[in-house]
Formats: structure tokens, C-alpha cells, sequence
């Protein structure tokens, strides 16, 4: 029976190229003839469809999840009590004592609205942020995600992006739809993993970014999705890299989908917004890219 | 807004952050750390990338014995339950579940701690538990003290424990003669890079020539005037072929945003990147290594001069 398989493209640490492996494998897929729908859940730097050109919007919503206290002046005494039991530092004591909720910090939870003995506080909800869907010129569409600045919600809106993502690829009777996640192991990092079919975890050989790999690890086994690892930009130590890949396989139990060798027509890709895969097919990095594209095919 | 912020430490904090992942925060907020460390100011290094800390690798220190970072969750006597449903009603999370006349049932993962629940119940049923949802570190290396916060795998708060760090490195920072701290933040411009931005003097955004960078760039630039923090950038992999510094040259014009270092590429960062000892030590000479250095004096002078 058909059914809507979503591949999440995740990383323990910033920066090792998830937008580079999720654009490329989605416009080689697309190439393949398969279905292909794309969404970006790194709601604080969607970059995704930047990577992909940019694309035509067939709609935009204001997501409000988030909830914020507010304090009615005219009922206010004063009396302190909001601010000393604010679990999150958020409602701070101006000059003559005179409460403020700084907003930033407010998770909307209420406890000060319950200890105010004037009924001067209203919990009210705010935005979260916007989720919009493009056209992309490579046929397929792409859900976006953008959280409104210091917001807390992402979880929130990474569940909007994954329920709007997987709406418009069922409509359009798409085979997968690839998840750009953020980069970390929280919370929008765990919304996008929970119920997905398989994660392509990358990671770059240092020290720094295997150590991300090993905590990302864990929350990928603790939500019991299959994943497989991509190598980008290796070639500057080759004992480390070694170790590395059986480290992988061995002690993560993960799949090892191949390596991508640092390449500097990917920043020109980046720069002309058009995935490596499609600007230069025959660069080492693009090459490496189909290779893994290939596997993850074949994997689904 | 700055006027709300209650600052109870007289140390200046310099935030390193930059909105992309991967630019180069971590190298700069380290370098920047042994840089001022050894020009004899007394530095604390706060790690606040509380999902994905690197500070520690890149200075090969390794960690040990963390202080366990502990936030309330409800325990429910169900002796004394009564099945009100007042503490599932008024849970902001739906972390409490139940029917009236049934003990609610917890579920953990979504708790925020804030004790809504234990408020409302009228008897006593609502009992303090703890859960641990992070760990914080702490070392000292070569004359620099490091904080550094991380959050336990599966546990989904990233802001609350950054807080935390925040929290442990300012009450550290009170009354012990430092000169500066400087905090590495997470990538984005989420709750969790608001948090040390916050109780932050100056900012610096360290970006890459490509359009992800620069538009990441503008969100983080946002968040900074949204909270009424000076900011500079620092640019780096400035001559990366076929980059787009022209771009983030505008940027910096059209938002009176300073640049405040180009940092070329340089193999030596990257080998200094793996063998987990700062470039500024590893390689004084190196290109990079320059760029660094000025830096350095750059934010020496706005530390010492009192201008942050």
C-alpha cells in the first residue's frame, strides 16, 4: 500500500550541511522520478528554500501557540507576588515596585495569574510564528516554518510545519517528504525525529561534531527511527575519518551512507542558490551527494 | 527593554553568537577567551549551547563530575487526591491527563516545572518531585575558568537549561574579580540564544559569506536590536572562493553595524579546530591567527575601556 515515507535530515551540531544533503537529495529523487515534497523545520534559520531558489508562495498562516501573560495596570496593587513566583525570571519589578512581564522570557504558564489577588493578569495568546508553502521550480512544493525572535514554541510550530508538510505531500500523492531539521538535540529537533521513517544524521570528522553525533544519537535511538550517517567535508584527516566510520557502525549501529570531500563549488552552489546536484553534476561533492541519494533510495 | 534587565554583576559579558550554524562561533568565543586570558584579565568562558556544547573539545578539556540541573515536576499523593481535575485544568502543557474522580497521570517529557498544578490543589495532593534535565561543568585550563551547560539527551528544554548556565555563570561571576566573561550561545534566534543575549553588554554575530549566512545574519542582527544589544559582526571565511562578502559589507552599512573582524580561512584553524588547543596559541602566526589577535585587542579595549 502507498504510503507518505518522511525523511528527517538532522545534526548534532550547526553548520555540518543538513540544507546542502536535504536539497541535493531532494532534487535528485525528484530527478528519479519519484514523488518528492520538501519541509524545513529549522524554524530559526529556514534556509531551505533559499538552497532550492526560492519559490513561488501558494500560502502563508500566523501560528499562535504561544501564550504571554499580561498585567492590567489599572487592577495592578503592585503587591510583588507575580513576580516572586515567576518560574522563568519573567515578570520583573520596575522602579515603585510596579510589575512588568518581560515577554521574552514569559512561557505563558499561568502561576501568575493564579497568585495575584486583584485579577489584574489575563493570559493571552500570541503568535508562534508563520508557516507559508512555496512551489519550488523543481516541481515540488516546500513547507516553511519561521519562529517569531526568542520565541519558546518551536516544538509547536516544527509539529505545524510536519502536519502541513505531510497534508500537501498527501494531496500531491508524494512518495517522501524531506524534513530540514534544526541543528541540536531539543525540542524542535525532537518534533521533527518523533514518528519519522528514517534520519540521515550529519556530521563532519572533528572531535567537536562527533560528540554532537553521539548525544543526537541517542535521542534518534530513544525515538526508535533507523538512521544512517553522512560524512561532509572530509578529506583533512584520513586516520580520523577511519575511525570514525567504524566508529559509526559499531558502536552507534547506525548506517553509513557515504562522505562528502570538502569541495568549494558547494559555497558556489550556496551563492547561486541552486543545490551542488543541479549547478555542477560532475564535482567531486556532487558526485559523492548522488552516490548517497542513491542509497537513501534505495534504503526507502 | 535593557531597563527591565536586572544585571547583578558589574563584569562585562560579551555573547558570541551568529543566528547560522557552524560560522565559527565556538572558535571565536574560545580564542577570544585565551586571548584576553593571556593578556592577564580573568576570563570565564560560559558555554550555552546547551544542545550541542563544543567549548570543552576545542579546548581539550575534559569534563567531569556536572552539577545536576533539577526542575520541579509534580508527584501526586493519591492518598490525598481527591480526582478535582483542578491541576489538569489549569496545566499549561497538558502535562497532567485525567478524568474527574481519577489521580491524574503525568506526563514528564512535556512538564515545565512551573508548579501551576501544586498551586491550585486545594489538598496538599500535589507533592515536589524532581527531574534532572541537564548537567552543568565546570574546569579550569591554562588560567581560564569554563561553564558549561548541557542538556541530557531526550529532554526537550534547550531555553531552561541555558538559563540555568546563565543563572550558575552569573552567580559565579559575582563578587570573584573577574575581568570579562564571554558567552558562546546556540545557533538561531530562539528562546534559548535570548537567554545569554539578554544578560549580555555587547554582541558579537560571526557570519560566512553565503546567502544562508547572510540572511540568518539579519534575524540575529533583529533579535539583538529587539533587545537593545549592541552588536558587531565578525565575518569569517571571509575569502572563501566564489563568497558573497559584498553582501554582508552591505548589511553591516545599512544596519551602522560594525565589522569588527575578517577572518580568512586558514588550515591552521581547522587543524587547531581538531587537536582542541586555541589557534591564538596553537599558530600565533597563521593568518586567522591575526584576525583573532585584533580582535582580541579590539574587544581588550572595549572590556578595559568600559564602553560596554
Amino acid at each position: 500500500m502507498w504510503r507518505l515515507k518522511e525523511i528527517v535530515v538532522a545534526s548534532g551540531k550547526g553548520g555540518t550541511g543538513k540544507t546542502t544533503v536535504a536539497s541535493s537529495l531532494a532534487v535528485y529523487l525528484a530527478k528519479k522520478g519519484v514523488r518528492v515534497f520538501t519541509a524545513d523545520a529549522d524554524v530559526d534559520a529556514p534556509d531551505l528554500l533559499l538552497a532550492l531558489g526560492g519559490g513561488r508562495t501558494l500560502f502563508s498562516i500566523d501560528i499562535k501557540e504561544s501564550e504571554k501573560a499580561r498585567i492590567d495596570k489599572s487592577k495592578c496593587t503592585a503587591c510583588g507576588k507575580c513576580a516572586e513566583v515567576c518560574p522563568f525570571g519573567a515578570i520583573v519589578a520596575q522602579n515603585g515596585g510596579r510589575p512588568v512581564v518581560v515577554e521574552l522570557m514569559c512561557e505563558g504558564c499561568g502561576v501568575c495569574r493564579l497568585v495575584c489577588p486583584s485579577d489584574a493578569i489575563e493570559v493571552k495568546r500570541t503568535d508562534t510564528g508563520t508557516l507559508s508553502v512555496q512551489e519550488t521550480k523543481y516541481g515540488f512544493g516546500c513547507v516553511t516554518g519561521k519562529l517569531k525572535l526568542g520565541e519558546h514554541n518551536s516544538g509547536n510550530l516544527v509539529a505545524s510545519v510536519r502536519n502541513i508538510g505531510r497534508g500537501k505531500a498527501q494531496d500531491a500523492a508524494s512518495d517522501v517528504c524531506i524534513v530540514d531539521a534544526a541543528p541540536g538535540i531539543g525540542c524542535p529537533v525532537i518534533a521533527s525525529i518523533t514518528g519519522a521513517d528514517y534520519v540521515i544524521a550529519v556530521t563532519e570528522p572533528t572531535p567537536a561534531a562527533k560528540r554532537n553525533l553521539e548525544r543526537l544519537s541517542k535521542v534518534i535511538e530513544h525515538f526508535g527511527v533507523p538512521a544512517g550517517v553522512v560524512i561532509n567535508m572530509s578529506g583533512y584527516s584520513k586516520d580520523f575519518e577511519t575511525a570514525l566510520k567504524d566508529w559509526i557502525v559499531h558502536e552507534l549501529g547506525f548506517q553509513f551512507l557515504g562522505e562528502i570531500p570538502v569541495d568549494y563549488e558547494v559555497v558556489k552552489a550556496l551563492v547561486q542558490m541552486k543545490p551542488i546536484i543541479e549547478l555542477n553534476p560532475d564535482t567531486k561533492a556532487s558526485k559523492a551527494l548522488a552516490a548517497i541519494a542513491q542509497k537513501v533510495g534505495e534504503i526507502l | 527593554m535593557r531597563a527591565l534587565r536586572k544585571k547583578k554583576v558589574e563584569v562585562p559579558i560579551v555573547a558570541v553568537t551568529g543566528g547560522k550554524g557552524g560560522t565559527g562561533k565556538t572558535t571565536v568565543a574560545v580564542n577570544l577567551a585565551a586571548g584576553l586570558s593571556a593578556k592577564g584579565l580573568k576570563v570565564m568562558l560560559v558555554d550555552t549551547d546547551v544542545d550541542g556544547p563544543c567549548c570543552a573539545t576545542l579546548l581539550g578539556v575534559k569534563l567531569e563530575n556536572g552539577d545536576a540541573v533539577k526542575t520541579f515536576k509534580p508527584k501526586i499523593n493519591e492518598k490525598r487526591c481527591v480526582g478535582c481535575k483542578k491541576c489538569v485544568d489549569v496545566c499549561h502543557e497538558h502535562a497532567l491527563v485525567g478524568l474527574q474522580g481519577k489521580t491524574p497521570r503525568l506526563f514528564e517529557e512535556l512538564c515545565s516545572g512551573c508548579k501551576a498544578c501544586q498551586l491550585v490543589c486545594e489538598y496538599g495532593a500535589v507533592e515536589e518531585g524532581w527531574k534532572t534535565i541537564g548537567k552543568i561543568y565546570t574546569a579550569e585550563t591554562n588560567g581560564l575558568r569554563l561553564v558549561t551547560g548541557e542538556l541530557e539527551p531526550t529532554e526537550p528544554r534547550s531555553p531552561v537549561m541555558a538559563r540555568a548556565t546563565v543563572l550558575r555563570a552569573m552567580s559565579e561571576l559575582q563578587n570573584s574579580g573577574y575581568d570579562a566573561a564571554i558567552v558562546d550561545t546556540a545557533p538561531g534566534v530562539h528562546n534559548a540564544v535570548a537567554q545569554p543575549l539578554w544578560v549580555s553588554d555587547f554582541a558579537l554575530a560571526v557570519t560566512e559569506p553565503t546567502p544562508l549566512g547572510a540572511h540568518d545574519l539579519k534575524f540575529i542582527l533583529d533579535l539583538a536590536r529587539e533587545l537593545e544589544l549592541p552588536a558587531e559582526i565578525v565575518l569569517n571565511k571571509a575569502d572563501v572562493p566564489g563568497g558573497l562578502k559584498d553582501e554582508l559589507l552591505s548589511i553591516s552599512r545599512e544596519r551602522g553595524v560594525g565589522i569588527a573582524a575578517e577572518i580568512p580561512l586558514d588550515g591552521e584553524l581547522l587543524r587547531s579546530y581538531i587537536s582542541g588547543e586555541p589557534l591564538v596559541k596553537n599558530s600565533p602566526n597563521s593568518p586567522a591567527a591575526k584576525a583573532l589577535l585584533s580582535l582580541i585587542q579590539h574587544v581588550h579595549k572595549r572590556v578595559k575601556g568600559g564602553e560596554t
